[in-house]
């Protein structure tokens, strides 16, 4: 379905759709002092468990304080988490994943057994158990949930790392002596960012549940900082007086996830050579 | 097959004795602080000393670690540092509720999953299966503690159908224990199967494809003779693989639906320990998902091993 324009709109739809998501929640994070309508810490009890309405859009909650404006500022912790932990992920999967591949052997094996062990652990219990040895803070949120993607970059990273290997450039610049770590640098991580960043925009949307599971459990952002997490909790406590208390911050999170979800699909369909067919 | 076997348990051990290091060391990496959470933060420096000089943490923690798998070993998992109540026990006790929900949600999961894979994959690239991947879509979207929310709010706060949580064992109370199960079962059941329905179409999708199937097609083999008999089976292998592994997330998940629906389980379990840093009762909690874990991967990964056409033929030979 080709426009005039040589666009292939099909092609590219879930990317269009995801991203229109993800730059939604992007836009309120890096844009939250002005594009919400107050502080989201401003208390006003006279004004606390009002449904929606003209002045609070998306009611306000126990405290009075305005929900959307909450859910706004949220936005700002759940993407920052989020990018440092898949960063985090990213660095650490794909160094390992590459000295792997590339030394092979014993460094191989021993790398991969490592990351196998971290791959047995369930992602929210190693990241729970994480929080309790790091302490509650967002920050320790930031590294636990990063450690929990490592093992997942690396497979990856090796599997890329190896199909780079077989090329006879490597060769090549093996024979003009190139040394190890300017062919790791120059010669196979440009060629296996591409799988690496797919998996990353999936990484994203998992680290933004997890970092939202976290709060919700009170191990991740400590109120009163507003995160989706930790404003469904306290929302689940009056669930039969204010239901939007409990139903906005998921939706928020619904958003961002969806957004990161498609937006990964979408990336793995454009670079895959199977579905330009 | 016996060295097959073997091999897969000497790994099996291994790894769980490297997870059981890589446990302790992780929890009891920061000194003192369970000592503080027991005795309250107006504690003094000697009555710190003296908690820590009882329960051995003054010591290296190779020492630690040693005396502690000794005890494990023995199948005694501690005492809790809050309450002095064996850990052992209670794991036991609470074990079952984990593990009924964790079938449950899977359960549901694969009802959802199969069905609706399989027939993506039979109406590839037409409308049914646009609107399964697309429902594939939302529900691996929704956080699952948001729709336990959402269903309590709807279930329990306008209907008025269901409890909002707790646990009577089957055997007390059949109904009852279904009708506090079902919520959370379904919160995780229903977000699992957005993978699981990939994986099927992706299987299915696969074994349509193959030589044999297309030439059971030509012979005018009916659609279900094509699907129930030609398809599903070999399509189960590399479902089975997905499906192991998601059951044991599902097993990890519990830490988050088991607090919202007040169920006495190990992820609740672990919880209290994250909360009280009571180690005993961490490490026992954690071990234990993680032993479940690694048990089922073992076990899916020798059923792979036996249903692999390739390999009975080997064994055949």
């Amino acid at each position: 379905m080709a426009t005039a324009a040589g666009f292939d709109f099909r092609r590219w739809r879930l990317v269009l759709l995801g991203g229109l998501l993800v730059g939604i929640v992007l836009f309120a994070a890096i844009f939250a002092p002005w594009v919400a309508p107050y502080s989201p810490f401003d208390l006003d009890v006279a004004k606390m468990l009002q449904g929606p309405s003209a002045a609070h859009w998306l009611g306000t909650d126990e405290l009075g304080r305005d929900v959307l404006s909450r859910a706004i500022y949220a936005a700002r912790i759940s993407m920052q988490v989020a990018l440092l932990a898949v960063t985090v992920g990213l660095v650490g999967g794909t160094l390992i994943g590459m000295t792997a591949a590339y030394f092979g052997g014993l460094v191989e094996q021993a790398l991969m057994r490592a990351m196998d062990l971290l791959f047995s652990f369930p992602a929210i219990l190693l990241a729970v158990v994480l929080m309790a040895s790091l302490g509650t803070s967002v920050l320790n949120a930031m590294i636990a949930i990063g450690i929990v993607f490592i093992p997942g970059f690396s497979r990856l990273a090796r599997a890329s790392t190896q199909a780079v290997l077989r090329q006879q450039y490597i060769e090549a610049a093996r024979s003009i002596g190139m040394s190890d770590i300017r062919i790791i640098f120059r010669e196979i991580l440009p060629n296996i960012t591409a799988p690496l960043m797919v998996e990353a925009a999936v990484a994203f949307a998992y680290a933004v549940l997890l970092e939202s599971a976290l709060s919700f459990l009170g191990l991740g952002a400590q109120p009163p900082d507003p995160s989706w997490g930790n404003m469904l909790s306290t929302g689940r406590g009056f669930m039969a007086q204010a239901p939007w208390l409990s139903i906005v911050p998921g939706m928020a999170m619904f958003i961002c996830v969806l957004g990161f979800n498609l937006l990964g699909d979408g990336l793995r369909d454009v670079t895959d050579p199977h579905m330009r067919e | 097959m016996i060295r097959l076997v073997l091999t897969r348990l000497a790994g099996f051990v291994l790894t769980l004795f490297a997870a059981s290091v890589v446990l302790f060391v992780t929890i009891n990496v920061l000194p003192g602080s369970a000592a503080k959470s027991a005795l309250g933060i107006h504690a003094t420096a000697q009555a710190i000393q003296r908690f820590e000089a009882q329960h051995g943490l003054d010591r290296p923690l190779l020492v630690q670690y040693a005396e502690w798998l000794g005890r494990i070993l023995q199948g005694d998992f501690g005492t809790s540092f809050q309450n002095g109540v064996a850990v052992g026990p209670e794991l036991l006790k609470r074990l079952p509720v984990t593990l009924e929900l964790a079938t449950f949600a899977f359960i549901i999961a694969n009802l959802i999953a199969i069905p609706l894979g399989a027939w993506a994959a039979r109406r590839h690239q037409k409308g049914a299966d646009r609107s399964i991947t697309f429902l594939a879509t939302i529900l691996g979207a929704i956080p699952n503690f948001w729709l336990a929310t959402l269903l309590v709010l709807v279930f329990t706060l306008t209907l008025r159908w269901l409890p909002p949580g707790g646990f009577t064992p089957f055997t007390v109370n059949p109904m009852m224990n279904l009708k506090q199960m079902i919520m959370p079962a379904l919160s995780l059941g229903v977000v699992s199967s957005a993978l699981l329905i990939r994986i099927m179409r992706a299987s299915m999708l696969e074994v349509l494809s193959t030589d044999y199937v297309r030439t059971a097609e030509a012979k005018g083999a009916s659609s279900r003779t094509i699907v129930f008999r030609h398809s599903m089976r070999n399509a189960f292998i590399p479902y089975l693989n997905v499906a192991a592994v998601e059951f044991g997330f599902l097993f990890g998940s519990v830490v988050v639906i088991e607090d919202i629906f007040l169920l006495p389980g190990v992820g609740s379990f672990v919880l209290v320990g994250i909360i009280n840093r009571d180690y005993p009762v961490l490490l026992a909690g954690a071990l234990a998902i993680t032993l479940f874990v690694l048990t089922l991967n073992l076990v899916v990964d020798l059923i792979a091993s036996l249903l692999d056409p390739r390999q009975v033929k080997a064994r055949n030979a």
